[in-house]
């Protein structure tokens, strides 16, 4: 005997159809390596946050370690081992988290905001404003990106918020392009047009019918976006250009263990090279999915 | 075609000038302004005075207007890129020392992602959803994850110290032909180059297929009686040939900056490591040339990608000429 209603089996109701919000996330939930993906990311994500807090141990200064052994193996006091300054790596391992972490999604962040505001403006206005703003696109297109990445990063200093806006300078382009090219097609619709010749602004007509219709092209592309964000910044790390010392980063960590290994240190880089290329691989999985519960022909109608 | 091509190139060029003002206008935000690079080349406890005098050596305290029209005439004009400030070369001699080596590098790494990349993702296509399909996709999500340096690094430590079968980096001659008289040295650089690009252009070619087969007339070769072979080979490789030719010509730029990375981690003497050395030693004209060059080469296989795509798909052909 319950008092409450008997829950209506969404997938039974024929009369009225489910929310598309909700579908949306039912074809996620479908896609079991997603939702993994996304639990993963998300565990990951707070060990990084709030491990330095639960255990602070040292990751700073680099004197107070002393004590203890540079390059040694994992025991029970270090799980995953000590690096080359004679830190902690699974602490190190959180402690640079952040940084890659915070750096990939505020990076990832600006060039998505940056890029949509572009491609709208280029795609819905078209003609010479389109033709002249996708040929500066062209042109920093082909300026070869760890190229502009470096020059700007020995231009500006190596600071943290100066990362965050190179790599985001940097990394907007083809996001603008993509965009531009849907703005391009929705102000060819039918509703677009319709908008128009009831007298509708330009400017309403973006906020009203451009951006809502292109936000799942957004959302896909915002997520692959922080995944190249991470990838840029661990490249910087590899170059000797990311976060300094004694603050670090996954790349920076990477870059380090990997000289490491020719002294058999694989403590070093297996554990962390896991770590790294899973929350990539499922970042990228993440948008893939996104991509797949954003297409309308997989909704019911 | 030909007022086609022709607009294109005259689209090009201005694009090219485009590259060439961001270029050169970013020096001038360095802390020290436009003389950053005498600091770099006198000494960081260089005097103010020896600072300027070099500037002026270099032509540097003309006013900005002067010295960026300066530079287009001079490169457009002469093909003289200028100087550089830290080798005792000029910057067309740097390029011609070492880009055949960064051609053999991204060239022949460009010829096996192509001819294994396009089988691969037709194969992925046909047999979607399937075991074989799903392994194609995980290896080439992990390939895409895992960041250039550390393939790199890994595949040096297995296969040339804990399995010391290849040389850990390629012959040192400045030579063209140097690479060849140790081929064995190219395999590490050319497989590793190769991986990395193979993740984007496989899946980029599974896509493609995808989107061919659900097409009417591959249903028609199909009901018609056309063997599965022949639909694939015949009906779908071709109508997915066009993006992909397209993918290849946008793919130069992204394979010359993985070539900067590998050729840092292999000790591979190329363009790129003369890059990041250019760029650490704020050696502008350098950086400047390389830039401009690359940019030309990218533009290039653009051009050359939309007039293939002409070839293997006539209907774009009649639009072009339409126009």
């Amino acid at each position: 005997m319950t008092l409450t209603r008997e829950p209506v089996d969404d997938t039974q109701s024929t009369d009225q159809v489910t929310p598309v919000w909700r579908q949306r996330i039912r074809i996620f939930r479908h896609n079991k390596l997603a939702v993994i993906s996304v639990v993963y990311l998300v565990f990951i994500t707070a060990l990084c946050y709030l491990m330095p807090h639960i255990d602070p141990g040292n990751q700073t200064n680099q004197a107070a370690t002393f004590g203890f052994r540079w390059n040694a193996p994992p025991s029970a006091h270090h799980w995953l081992g000590t690096d080359s300054s004679g830190f902690d790596e699974l602490g190190r391992i959180w402690y640079g988290g952040q940084y890659s972490m915070t750096l990939g999604f505020l990076a990832g962040f600006i060039t998505i905001v940056v890029g949509t505001v572009y491609g709208m403006i280029s795609g819905f206005f078209g003609g010479v404003v389109d033709t002249v703003m996708m040929r500066i696109i062209d042109a920093m297109l082909s300026i070869p990106f760890y190229f502009l990445l470096i020059t700007l990063i020995t231009i500006f200093g190596r600071s943290t918020t100066f990362l965050i806006v190179v790599i985001g300078v940097t990394g907007w382009f083809g996001n603008a392009r993509i965009i531009r090219g849907d703005a391009l097609l929705i102000r060819k619709l039918e509703y677009s047009q319709a908008a128009t010749s009831m007298g509708a602004s330009k400017w309403h007509i973006i906020r009203q019918h451009v951006f809502p219709n292109s936000i799942s092209n957004i959302v896909t592309v915002a997520t692959f976006s922080v995944a190249d964000a991470i990838l840029a910044l661990s490249a910087l790390g590899f170059l000797g250009l990311g976060i300094r010392a004694p603050q670090t980063d996954w790349g920076t960590m990477l870059q380090y263990g990997a000289v490491q290994l020719q002294n058999n240190y694989w403590w070093q880089v297996y554990p962390l090279g896991a770590i790294f290329i899973l929350v990539v691989v499922s970042i990228n999985y993440i948008g893939d999915a996104l991509r797949d519960a954003f297409e309308v022909r997989l909704l019911e109608r | 075609m030909f007022s086609y091509v022709i607009r294109r190139i005259v689209q090009s060029i201005i694009v090219l000038l485009i590259v060439m003002l961001v270029t050169f206008t970013l020096p001038y935000f360095q802390y020290h302004g436009i003389l950053g690079p005498a600091y770099a080349v006198l000494g960081t406890k260089a005097s103010p005075a020896n600072v300027r005098i070099w500037g002026i050596q270099h032509g540097m305290m003309h006013p900005y207007v002067v010295r960026f029209f300066t530079y287009v005439g001079q490169v457009f004009l002469h093909f003289n890129l200028g100087h550089s400030y830290k080798q005792n070369m000029s910057v067309l001699q740097i390029i011609r020392l070492y880009i055949p080596r960064t051609i053999w590098l991204a060239a022949s790494s460009l010829f096996f992602t192509t001819i294994i990349a396009i089988p691969l993702g037709i194969a992925q296509a046909s047999k979607r959803n399937t075991r074989f399909d799903y392994a194609g996709t995980g290896v080439a999500f992990i390939l895409y994850g895992v960041p250039a340096f550390l393939l790199c690094q890994l595949a040096l430590d297995f296969f040339s110290f804990h399995f010391p079968h290849l040389p850990s980096s390629p012959p040192q001659g400045v030579a063209p032909w140097a690479i060849f008289t140790n081929p064995v040295g190219f395999i590490l650089p050319v497989a590793c180059l190769t991986l990395l690009s193979l993740a984007f252009l496989s899946r980029f070619m599974r896509g493609a297929v995808l989107e061919v087969l659900v097409q009417d007339y591959m249903r028609t070769a199909k009901a018609k009686g056309c063997s599965n072979r022949r639909t694939l080979m015949r009906h779908a490789f071709r109508n997915a040939l066009g993006p992909i030719v397209v993918i290849l010509g946008l793919s130069i730029p992204g394979l010359l900056g993985g070539a900067l990375i590998i050729e840092s981690v292999f000790n591979y003497g190329g363009l790129g490591i003369q890059t990041v050395a250019a760029a650490t030693n704020l050696d502008i004209p350098v950086i400047l040339g390389i830039t401009l060059l690359i940019s030309i080469l990218t533009l290039a296989g653009n051009l050359i990608a939309d007039i293939m795509l002409g070839i293997v798909n006539p209907r774009i052909r009649v639009e072009g000429t339409g126009r």
